[in-house]
């Protein structure tokens, strides 16, 4: 499908006939309005121009003049304030705030480790007490025994006075009832010898005689 | 007579778009198997590598990162080729 | 039939100026300057004894993501000085990639080169100074001589080094992100111009319906796309932070 253009130049009108889209009905646009103006002189001066006729533009790859200015100026007034205003102030609270935790911590741990040391010294204190208490008990205790062993002892020295007092009347009345014993066994002993021999025997060899076997008979 | 002369001159540049369009396509297709391979093979690394020390993680997938980097920027450059011979 | 027509590439990626000299994508560029600063102006305003909160709750996790995420992990603690820029290069960068999904706005002002470009030649800049500063002219020698290498080998090593490190790294910083969102971006144009020529699709009734389908898939791309200008601002900081660190210690 061919296209009508219309070239005006210089005064003269031209009608030239161009290759348009398969459609055949294409937009006829001014060649200001394309994105790019078209790459030939003869276009760019025609009135109107089918729009497949704008120009490509350049390679979308080639960096633009404009943009790498305005890009550059942004970014180092950016990194500019960033690096003198910004971040200075950012970061001094960040670290005025986490020193602040810091010293929070800090202080906890002094209250801490003084609280430990109250609780260290109340136990002390307590340990003390206890152990003056136990003196106390323990000295009453000493005296209550020794209280105690002297009653005892004096009893037991009371008890004893008794028993060998009794003992003593015991040993007593034994010895008379023995020496009774033995006067009478002597008699009968030497009235027996005086009644089988006739002649009366020496009374002190009977009485030592008698002693003799009572006392062992007793053992 | 002139018409048909820039049917033809039209005819012969649509040919070349054909085939810088064709030829953008194979160069793009093939600078991205390399990169391909390499991007899946390293990630797969780098994951079994977490999962078998999660501890180092971080310094795993800092050095991830790096290496998608290097290895990507062989299918950026074939991508820029596409963008310059095609479009 | 339906009329597919995807507009030229120019179309979607170069805009009229605005007011001479001064187009969308210069907007995009002010509008992300005065934001961040904005951003940060507020939360150093606020009462900082309080547990921080809103606005300075969020700039505070960005500084510490920086601090942490970043720095500590590629230069380690005498890096914490680059944080006023890297944390500027990052937030610029995320606030220059998210407008491609802003209703709208939908233009990445890093999908052009001419941002991409100025940021990864300072990036080079700043690198190589940093390598000059600290070992002087030992850094020529120790990145184009590694150490521990046959005196032999260096005919092959020096110019590969030579390459990689003071051509390919800008290069590749400048090509990694603008691909990225140009891609992003082209992707969104795509199914967004495949959904209308579906919901307008003439002669076919059974066509319209259809039209749902690339439209559920321009949302998700719309989600992925936020990741995207996320990931973007991170790998670029983080290759930055990698380069620099690179340069400021010999052997790392």
């Amino acid at each position: 499908m061919l296209t009508a253009v219309v070239i005006g130049s210089g005064g003269t009108v031209r009608v030239e006939l161009l290759a348009g889209g398969e459609s055949g009905e294409e937009k006829l646009v001014k060649p200001s309005e394309c994105l790019f103006e078209p790459e030939s002189e003869e276009l760019k001066n025609a009135e109107k121009i089918p729009q497949s006729e704008c120009g490509a533009g350049p390679s979308p790859i080639l960096p633009e003049a404009k943009e790498f200015i305005w890009g550059a100026s942004s970014f180092i007034v950016f990194a500019l304030l960033m690096r003198f205003v910004l971040f200075p102030r950012l970061k001094k609270g960040m670290e005025a705030r986490y020193n602040s935790i810091r010293e929070g911590h800090e202080n906890a741990d002094a209250a801490r480790s003084s609280a430990r040391s109250e609780v260290a010294q109340y136990e002390a204190a307590v340990t003390a007490a206890k152990a003056e208490a136990a003196k106390v008990v323990d000295a009453a205790r000493t005296t209550l025994e020794s209280e105690r062993q002297a009653q005892i002892s004096a009893a037991n020295a009371r008890i004893n006075a008794k028993r060998e007092a009794a003992q003593r009347d015991a040993e007593a009345a034994k010895a008379a009832v023995r020496g009774q014993i033995e006067s009478a066994v002597s008699d009968v002993v030497s009235s027996a010898v005086e009644a089988a021999t006739g002649k009366r025997p020496d009374s002190a060899a009977v009485s030592r005689a008698v002693a003799d076997v009572m006392s062992a008979g007793v053992r | 007579m002139e018409a048909l002369a820039a049917l033809a001159a039209v005819t012969g540049d649509e040919l070349k778009a054909a085939e810088a369009a064709s030829s953008a396509g194979f160069a793009y297709g093939l600078a991205a198997i390399g990169p391909g391979i390499g991007i899946g093979y390293l990630v797969g690394k780098s994951v079994e590598a977490m999962a078998r020390q999660p501890e180092a993680a971080g310094m795993v997938r800092t050095t991830m990162f790096l290496g998608i980097a290097f290895t990507e920027a062989l299918a950026l450059i074939g991508f820029v080729v596409f963008i310059l011979i095609g479009l | 039939m339906i009329a597919l027509e995807f507009p030229p590439v120019n179309e979607v990626l170069r805009w009229k100026d605005l007011f001479p000299s001064f187009n969308k994508i210069a907007l995009i560029c002010v509008a992300a300057a005065l934001i961040g600063s904005l951003i940060f102006l507020l939360a150093g305003r606020k009462d900082h004894k309080t547990a921080p909160k809103g606005v300075r709750n969020f700039a505070e996790s960005i500084v510490e993501f920086i601090e942490n995420g970043i720095v500590m992990q590629t230069m380690g603690r005498d890096g914490l000085g680059w944080t006023p820029f890297l944390l500027s290069t990052f937030v610029f960068i995320y606030l220059c990639n998210v407008p491609g999904v802003i209703p709208l706005l939908q233009m990445p002002a890093t999908a052009r080169m001419a941002l991409p470009l100025f940021l990864s030649l300072l990036v080079w800049v700043v690198f190589i100074g940093t390598g000059f500063k600290h070992q002087g002219l030992g850094y020529l020698k120790n990145s184009l001589f590694p150490p521990g290498v046959p005196k032999a080998l260096y005919i092959l090593v020096t110019p590969i080094e030579f390459i990689s490190t003071f051509l390919v790294r800008p290069f590749s910083l400048t090509v990694r992100l603008f691909a990225n969102m140009l891609a992003g971006h082209i992707l969104l144009v795509t199914f967004a111009v495949l959904s209308k020529a579906l919901f307008q699709a003439e002669g076919n009734p059974a066509l319209i319906p259809m039209g749902v389908l690339p439209l559920f898939m321009l949302i998700f791309l719309t989600a992925f796309e936020v990741l995207v200008a996320f990931l973007q601002a991170y790998i670029f900081t983080i290759l930055a932070a990698v380069y620099i660190g690179g340069a400021a210690h010999p052997e790392h």
